[in-house]
């Protein structure tokens, strides 16, 4: 069977059910605009405050959204029984979580060019395009790890829990090495003058592949076992 | 050559024995109704024997092959359908039955065709939302045989069918092993050779050769 038709089909038929359905996406958005507003006035922030404190807020806004969207992936298919459906094709395992971690990613990049602007907005963020590079990087080791565990949770009854105590620890570099580029970016200094081991974009490319392998082995234990 | 051989089958929840030990032979097209009274075990074995749960115990073949090692090679020749439809609410039915046959390495015409065999060509760009229940399940039947399985495990398929719908299930079973969990004693006279009564999850007998007292 071949492994990249699977994946595209499996991540197209999410983002569709996604688009006709309209379950995520508006909620994350709502939930985007709401924490800044809610960042905003808890933190009674004005146009100094508010980019010094953008980098936390933006990590913080992204790993609450990020639970959400992950812990979608696999809840709605095990409460119709697909998920069974599909693993009893030849499609294999990790071919099936790799399409759902890629339209994971997908949802939660569109709910990013919702936060991103907002930030803009509301706290006065300078956004450039390191900041979006930094963001969309993080995603895709956060989808991978995200899905994995959405997917261990999804066979217990407490997976609303089980999510963010499996999913947060993980999560912790690409919020540290994340911050760390994002203040730099929005500080307004480029990463070169950063010594090559400590450049936090490669960094981040380090983690993605490190998780995405991870991610890819164990996915076969965790969905068909 | 039989399609299904069952040695000493057995599946634990817990300390609890839901299923076995079982023994099972089914030739090749065989034909198998299993029934029983709800909390027998039918649904638990006929999930063994789809091969979506690992029995804890016991010896399983499907198709030749051993289903514990081999079930990758097992799955593209079986065809499943559990109590639920497994099917994508916001997507069409031909949507549906496409994305499963890309999954199965086919193409679109083999959505379409297997359509056609449930007779449900005219809705094939109607939400699978927007269909009623029945509807729903024939689609569903047509998601397990959409690549032509040697071996069927249908749960239940009559459920919400029919007149119409449940004699579709003749055709379907043609030429094909099937194991099917029904309530129905009448529909499973009428499409399986032989029955299989479990009783607290044992083999009970054939119940069309016993006289049952409070079975289903």
């Amino acid at each position: 069977m071949r492994f990249l038709p699977v994946v595209l089909a499996v991540a197209r038929k999410d983002v569709r059910a996604e688009l006709r359905g309209r379950e995520l996406l508006p909620a994350l958005a709502q939930f985007v605009v709401l924490a800044l507003v809610i960042a905003n006035f808890a933190f009674d922030l004005d146009l100094v405050q508010g980019p010094r404190l953008s980098p936390g807020i933006l990590w913080l806004v992204l790993v609450f959204a990020g639970l959400v969207a992950f812990g979608r992936a696999f809840a709605g298919e095990k409460e119709t029984g697909s998920l069974e459906a599909m693993l009893l094709t030849p499609a294999g395992p990790t071919a099936i979580f790799a399409g759902k971690a890629l339209a994971a990613a997908i949802l939660l990049a569109a709910c990013e060019a919702v936060l991103l602007p907002a930030m803009a907005v509301f706290l006065g963020s300078p956004i450039s395009p390191l900041v979006v590079v930094t963001v969309l990087l993080a995603t895709i080791g956060m989808a991978a790890l995200g899905c994995l565990f959405a997917a261990l949770a999804a066979q217990t009854r407490a997976r609303e829990l089980l999510l963010p105590v499996l999913a947060l620890p993980l999560w912790v570099p690409f919020v540290v090495v994340g911050s760390r580029a994002v203040q730099v970016a929005m500080a307004g200094h480029s990463l070169m003058p950063l010594p090559l081991a400590g450049q936090p974009l490669l960094i981040l490319v380090d983690f993605d592949i490190l998780f995405l392998v991870v991610a890819s082995l164990a996915a076969r234990f965790v969905l068909d076992d | 050559m039989e399609a299904v051989r069952a040695r000493g089958l057995v599946q634990r929840f817990g300390r609890h024995v839901a299923v076995g030990p079982l023994d099972l032979a089914l030739p090749v097209r065989g034909r198998l109704a299993v029934l029983g009274g709800n909390g027998a075990g039918k649904t638990t074995l006929l999930r063994v024997l789809a091969t979506v749960a690992r029995p804890a115990d016991g010896r399983l073949e499907l198709l030749g092959l051993d289903a514990g090692r081999q079930r990758e090679r097992i799955r593209g020749r079986l065809g499943y359908l559990g109590h639920q439809t497994g099917l994508y609410p916001a997507l069409t039915a031909l949507e549906n039955l496409e994305f499963f046959a890309t999954l199965h390495g086919l193409g679109r015409r083999d959505a379409e065709a297997a359509l056609v065999l449930v007779r449900l060509a005219s809705a094939a760009r109607r939400r699978v939302e927007q269909l009623s229940r029945g509807q729903q399940q024939r689609l569903a039947l047509a998601r397990a045989v959409l690549h032509r399985p040697e071996l069927l495990v249908l749960d239940e398929p009559d459920a919400s069918l029919d007149g119409e719908g449940r004699g579709l299930l003749a055709g379907l079973f043609d030429g094909r092993t099937v194991v099917m969990a029904t309530h129905d004693a009448a529909l499973a006279r009428e499409l399986c050779d032989r029955a299989m009564l479990l009783k607290a999850g044992r083999d009970a007998g054939n119940p069309w050769t016993l006289r049952v007292v409070g079975g289903d």
